[in-house]
């Protein structure tokens, strides 16, 4: 979230798309709730009625998989009505940046595509610079390759007519939701979108996102109370899992994991090639030493590059679904689940048990027998007697029985007490993944070998005992300064000559002395604004608004009284208000960057225009993988940036034999894979059987009543489930042809009080062609009766 | 250990309106106590220790009621802005996270081509473990590619993490990066 | 006289995240109950022994043909005038000075005529065994926390409820409270109104209703029955002059099911399925 969770209440017009608060993130209702209080609107956009639907005072109906189409015609909307914030997007934004002429679009490609490996050349899309290698502009946004133009020429095509033949949508719903959302482009007003799963599950995922951005932009809403762009995350700490490095491309602090690549062969080379020349990311530098020394320890010295070589160094994407395909071939041998249940919450399920099948050994840290551990057993439809796997089981304990913090999406750390010793002999992870590693390197201790320098080399010193003493760990987490062995109290401390250390840059300052953990922080006054200040921390620097400089404008003045969130105090020389700046305290709006708001890009400004994405600088639609109908806006029927594994892994059915299109969701009584949810009585008993949702007009079609049993069949497999008939899916109406929808919650597998087939039976192993974000959302299906 | 406000969710002033009729209804899982005839306020003893809920990204703030042996009630914590005091029906249950009949307490093991799980003692996991991760890192392990030292295993894979507290998903990253893995994924794709 | 309280549910504010459920049994340890699939969200068709509220779902196309999705927490009314109290033969219920209705359990006899007469059909029976593994019963419903209230404690729903839909708080004014917001939604909902159905005497749940009453499948005319009236007044206080407790309770048994004919007080009730 840029924003947070409370800030929705200053909202005036929340545009909830790809998400579904009500039940998903039930708590931002109390939010939105008094934001509606307030006399503001709320508009939901989802192919399903759901309870936030219920809620809303507007509700666009949308196929699956359209969302650019949608948001390309807002746009449009925006600009042909001129509607968007004029100087905030000529001056906060890079719409009056001039393309080179290489930059061109046609017929759903850019420039610089190469069929024979689905790839973008990137360099086609830059801009023109002047001698000092900073970009040309025209402020009066007028060049005709201004991006500002270049754009508006794009999104011209995306008429409303054209648009609503794509997503289905009833013509003057979604002429009220753009009238209604673009009105927060006035001065004085702010809009914010919320949006989860439901828009980056797509093989256009990320551009969904972008398209989200160039609206928020164009409007003047991010840096706004009650503005940005909000991803509710679906569990309690994915942002800090995230944040802290669990993803295979980016170290903690997104500090992007070295590649074996030539350039990133040194640490210099790496720097080099990695790190911008202006904005904050050009202290780049001093985030990756002073993380290699709180990891190497003593052993990261200046002469052996901080033990830079030791970090790994991959050549491919090593995502889920490629993650899989790998084990699937045989090509893995051991995996660790820590508490994830890929059984039933991977893609394509079914391919995804086959998978464990192949491994040598797995190692499942979990509260709970899930589908994944007990992928073996014959509930799973398996042989035992024919899988070699051997599983380790370890008890973990719950959330509450051990202490520790968790980042929610409003980048607020909390802390949790423990409450309870862990149940039976059950152990906290922490212990866990202090065992093994201490087990591990026991092993190579006395080896000298290449092979064992890394693990001996990793620094791993977290008291005597079994249980590691996580002061330590959260105060390696922040950072030391190693002369005066002190903690650090922030990062704009840290050194790139190894005299700091520091576990992950963006939590620096959290524990800036000792027995000061932030995180624990519970004094919850209103500090001004609804962003509680002393209320746990917030990173980065314990900033509740992020880009909260563009709240105001070029001099430093807040756009409006009612959105202020900080601004320039000449008195003083600093910039004040409800929040922790997101700028340099002391520059003033007149001096040079001043009023660059977008501290951490490279030009100081937000990108309306992104030339760095694997698909395209500007968000185009496409259909899904699996599509019942062809693309209206272009020849090109898929996103030609995504690669598609061939074979059995992933077969693709086509819309004669599936003509119905699928998507998944989430209850709100139930969690993610259910191993949480569907293992307690009283969640259990208020969702207790699979079921999908069907209108009622393709039940009158296929014959089914409502609580008849049904098949549900894809090119990947079957599910039986219950049929819910309900008047909350319409068929659409696309392109002139009737097109029917259905949908089902994600949550059900054998183990547990509540089981039911997996929906992910059905989904397919395709993703998006930046984050490789598997496409849940949008795919093909038919619907039969059990009987 | 942190202090908290457990007046804060009084509401009604108590004006002297004493019990007309006691009618606090004995139920619950364990029939026995059925037959019991009052009992005392649910939570008058109980220690209150706050957490965050394990479920979304909102981050409610929550109170767990212990008594010595078990989890008896869990409420949302007055003094969280994200929340007020209020809970959605999973964080409600948290309880039950707990007290579940089907929280696995004992590390088990199931050995190639077996039907069930054996009981094994922690030791035992942490050592066997940890010689399947050098086995199979030492056989797979690149230290060179290329001219490039890349020092990784392609061979092993991790996954998870969304459930677990920063300090854990730090220590896991530092495990998995430090023995080499490349596969390394969590929940946010899924 | 303590001041009386009212639980004030206003369903434009529910997001049905049920929580209000799932506090009830947390708070009051009520087992869990699980049910066969009903074709919508909705987990209970209604209310039962161990399941005090139940949210209900229903689908609804309003007069301009726009589909409105309803939520409605519903448990006990605890009515000004309860049959339930009327027709107990034992005085096992029993009004509190906070307004609420309870049963006593240790008086209960499980006789059933609470459950007959309940114009909302939100009393249930449960059957237990004892000792020698014979079968006893109890009637069960919502107490309104009155536990809770006794230590200064709002109902747990209540608590729970993260957009204000429930708020507990004096009579008076939450019914002002209710008449205010009625008035507030009109232009979007013609029909709203306040529920606080008179032939009970008023009742210490009261609702903000977007539809009539039996869209939300709730009785429009609630009223303490006729017949539990002259049970209560008359047949009752002669009987047990008469022929003391135990055979009063046998010859209730034969009065309830002569006079006490639930079915001729049921409306509209089953909030469940639009779909069955």
């Amino acid at each position: 979230m840029t924003n947070h969770w409370n800030d929705l209440q200053n909202t005036d017009c929340a545009l909830i798309m790809g998400g579904n608060p009500a039940e998903n993130h039930p708590i931002s209702f109390r939010w939105l709730t008094k934001a509606k209080e307030r006399g503001a609107k709320l508009i939901s956009v989802d192919p399903r009625f759901t309870r936030t639907s219920a809620k809303a005072d507007l509700y666009g109906q949308l196929r699956s998989g359209t969302d650019i189409a949608f948001l390309g015609g807002m746009i449009k909307y925006a600009l042909d009505n001129e509607l968007y914030h004029k100087e905030y997007v000529a001056h906060y934004t890079n719409a009056s940046f001039i393309l080179k002429e290489d930059y061109d679009f046609n017929d759903g490609l850019f420039s610089g595509y190469d069929e024979a490996t689905r790839s973008y050349d990137k360099t086609k899309w830059a801009f023109e610079t002047n001698e000092d290698g900073t970009p040309k502009e025209d402020k009066t946004l007028k060049h005709p390759r201004s991006v500002f133009q270049l754009m508006k020429k794009h999104y011209d095509r995306y008429d409303v007519d054209t648009v609503i033949s794509v997503t289905g949508t009833n013509k003057e719903d979604y002429v009220k939701i753009c009238e209604a959302f673009c009105s927060t482009g006035q001065v004085g007003k702010s809009g914010t979108i919320m949006y989860a799963m439901g828009t980056t599950q797509h093989t256009v995922g990320t551009q969904n996102v972008r398209a989200f951005g160039i609206i928020q932009l164009l409007l003047g809403n991010i840096g706004l109370p009650g503005g940005g762009i909000n991803a509710m995350r679906g569990e309690s700490n994915v942002q800090g899992s995230t944040d802290f490095g669990l993803l295979f491309g980016d170290l903690p602090g997104y500090v992007g994991a070295p590649k074996a690549i030539p350039e990133h062969a040194t640490l210099a080379g790496y720097n080099e090639k990695e790190t911008p020349p202006s904005g904050y990311w050009s202290n780049k530098p001093k985030f990756m030493v002073s993380m290699l020394k709180a990891w190497y320890g003593p052993n990261a010295r200046k002469k052996n590059d901080f033990c830079y070589e030791y970090l790994p160094k991959g050549n491919k994407n090593y995502s889920h679904i490629n993650l899989f395909n790998a084990m699937y071939k045989g090509e893995i041998e051991g995996a660790f689940l820590f508490g994830t249940n890929p059984v039933v919450g991977g893609p394509n399920a079914g391919k995804e048990k086959e998978a464990l099948g192949n491994l040598k050994w797995l190692v499942a840290a979990d509260l709970w027998e899930t589908e994944s551990s007990a992928f073996w057993q014959k509930e799973a439809g398996s042989d035992p007697s024919t899988i070699d796997t051997e599983v380790f089981f370890l008890p973990a304990a719950s959330s509450y029985e051990k202490e520790g913090s968790v980042s929610n999406s409003s980048r607020w750390m909390q802390y949790r007490w423990k409450a309870i010793d862990p149940k039976g002999e059950s152990l906290a992870d922490l212990e866990i993944i202090h065992m093994l590693m201490k087990n591990i390197k026991e092993l190579y201790k006395n080896e000298k070998t290449a092979i064992a320098k890394p693990v001996n080399a990793l620094y791993w010193n977290y008291g005597k005992g079994h249980h590691p003493d996580i002061d330590l760990v959260c105060k390696e987490i922040n950072g030391y300064d190693l002369k005066t062995k002190k903690l650090l109290p922030g990062f704009a401390a840290l050194m790139d000559d190894g005299s700091t250390s520091c576990g992950n840059w963006i939590y620096s300052g959290f524990y800036p002395e000792e027995g000061k953990n932030r995180a624990k922080n519970r004094d919850n006054k209103d500090t001004g604004g609804g962003n509680y200040l002393n209320w746990a921390f917030a990173w980065p620097a314990n900033r509740r608004i992020l880009y909260n400089r563009a709240s105001a404008d070029l001099n430093g003045k807040p756009w409006s009284k009612e959105k202020a969130v900080i601004w320039w105090d000449a008195s003083q020389k600093l910039w004040v208000g409800n929040d922790v700046p997101d700028f340099v305290p002391a520059k003033s709006p007149k001096d040079p960057g001043g009023d660059n708001p977008f501290i951490m890009t490279k030009d100081g400004v937000a990108g309306i225009f992104a030339g760095n994405l694997n698909d395209g600088p500007l968000p185009e639609h496409y259909e899904p993988f699996e599509s019942p109908v062809t693309n209206a806006f272009s020849s090109q029927e898929i996103n030609p940036a995504v690669q598609i594994i061939e074979g059995e892994f992933n077969l693709k059915g086509n819309s004669k034999e599936f003509p119905i299109v699928a998507t998944t969701y989430r209850v709100s009584e139930h969690w993610q894979s259910g191993s949480m949810t569907r293992n307690q009585e009283w969640l259990s008993e208020l969702v207790g059987h699979m079921y999908i949702e069907i209108s009622e007009e393709l039940a009158k079609e296929k014959g089914i009543k409502n609580k008849d049993k049904v098949i549900v069949s894809s090119a990947r497999g079957e599910i039986e489930a219950y049929a819910m008939v309900t008047k909350r899916f319409k068929p659409y109406t696309i392109q002139g042809q009737k097109v029917h929808h259905i949908g089902m919650p994600w949550h059900f597998g054998f183990k547990g009080f509540a089981t039911g087939d997996t929906a992910n039976r059905l989904t397919p192993h395709v993703g998006d062609a930046n984050s490789t974000i598997p496409e849940y959302k949008a795919f093909l299906c038919n619907v039969r009766r059990a009987d | 250990m942190v202090e908290i406000n457990l007046n804060r969710r009084q509401f009604l002033k108590l004006t002297g309106a004493t019990a007309a009729t006691l009618a606090v209804v004995e139920l619950g899982f364990n029939e026995k106590e059925v037959h019991a005839t009052s009992k005392e306020f649910k939570i008058a003893k109980t220690n209150v220790t706050p957490t965050i809920c394990a479920f979304c990204g909102v981050g409610c703030g929550i109170l767990v009621h212990t008594d010595d042996k078990t989890v008896v009630y869990t409420e949302g914590d007055p003094d969280s802005p994200v929340n007020e005091g209020t809970l959605c029906s999973k964080g409600t249950t948290i309880r039950q996270v707990y007290t579940s009949e089907k929280r696995v307490t004992k590390p088990m093991y199931r050995a190639p081509g077996s039907d069930k799980w054996v009981e094994k003692d922690w030791d035992w996991m942490y050592k066997t473990i940890s010689q399947r991760v050098k086995e199979t890192r030492d056989k797979s392990f690149v230290v060179e590619e290329n001219g490039i030292q890349v020092n990784k295993t392609e061979a092993i894979a991790s996954l998870g993490g969304a459930a677990l507290d920063n300090e854990e998903t730090y220590l896991l990253a530092k495990m998995m990066r430090g023995l080499g893995v490349t596969y390394l994924e969590h929940q946010a794709r899924i | 006289m303590a001041t009386e309280y009212v639980k004030y549910v206003d369903v434009t504010k529910c997001d049905g995240c049920r929580a209000c459920m799932v506090a009830c049994k947390n708070w009051n340890d009520l087992p869990a109950e699980p049910q066969d699939f009903l074709g919508t969200m909705q987990s209970h068709a209604n209310v039962s022994a161990d399941t005090w509220n139940v949210l209900t779902f229903v689908e609804h196309e309003n007069s301009e043909g726009k589909l409105d999705y309803l939520f409605r927490h519903s448990s006990c009314y605890h009515c000004t005038d309860a049959a339930c109290e009327k027709v107990c033969p034992e005085n096992a219920i029993s009004y509190t000075d906070f307004g609420t209705v309870v049963i006593d359990q240790d008086t209960c006899v499980g006789c059933g005529y609470c459950v007959q007469n309940c114009p909302f059909d939100v009393i249930s029976l449960k059957t237990y065994k004892d000792k020698n593994g014979d079968e006893y019963r109890k009637a069960h419903k919502c107490t309104m926390c009155t536990d809770r209230l006794e230590e200064g404690l709002q109902p747990a729903c209540v608590t729970t409820c993260h957009t204000e839909a429930m708020e507990f708080g004096e009579k008076e004014a939450m019914i002002k409270k209710a008449e205010k917001r009625v008035q507030e939604i009109k232009d979007r909902y013609p029909n709203a109104n306040v529920y606080n159905p008179k032939g009970v005497g008023g009742t210490h749940t009261i609702y903000v209703l977007t539809e009539k009453p039996s869209v939300y499948g709730m009785p429009e005319n609630p009223k303490v029955p006729t017949s539990a009236v002259l049970w209560k007044d008359y047949a009752q206080p002669i009987g047990k002059a008469m022929v003391g407790g135990v055979a009063m309770a046998l010859a209730g048994a034969f009065v309830a099911n002569k006079f006490f004919d639930k079915k001729n007080n049921q409306e509209n009730r089953d909030g469940g399925g639009s779909h069955e």
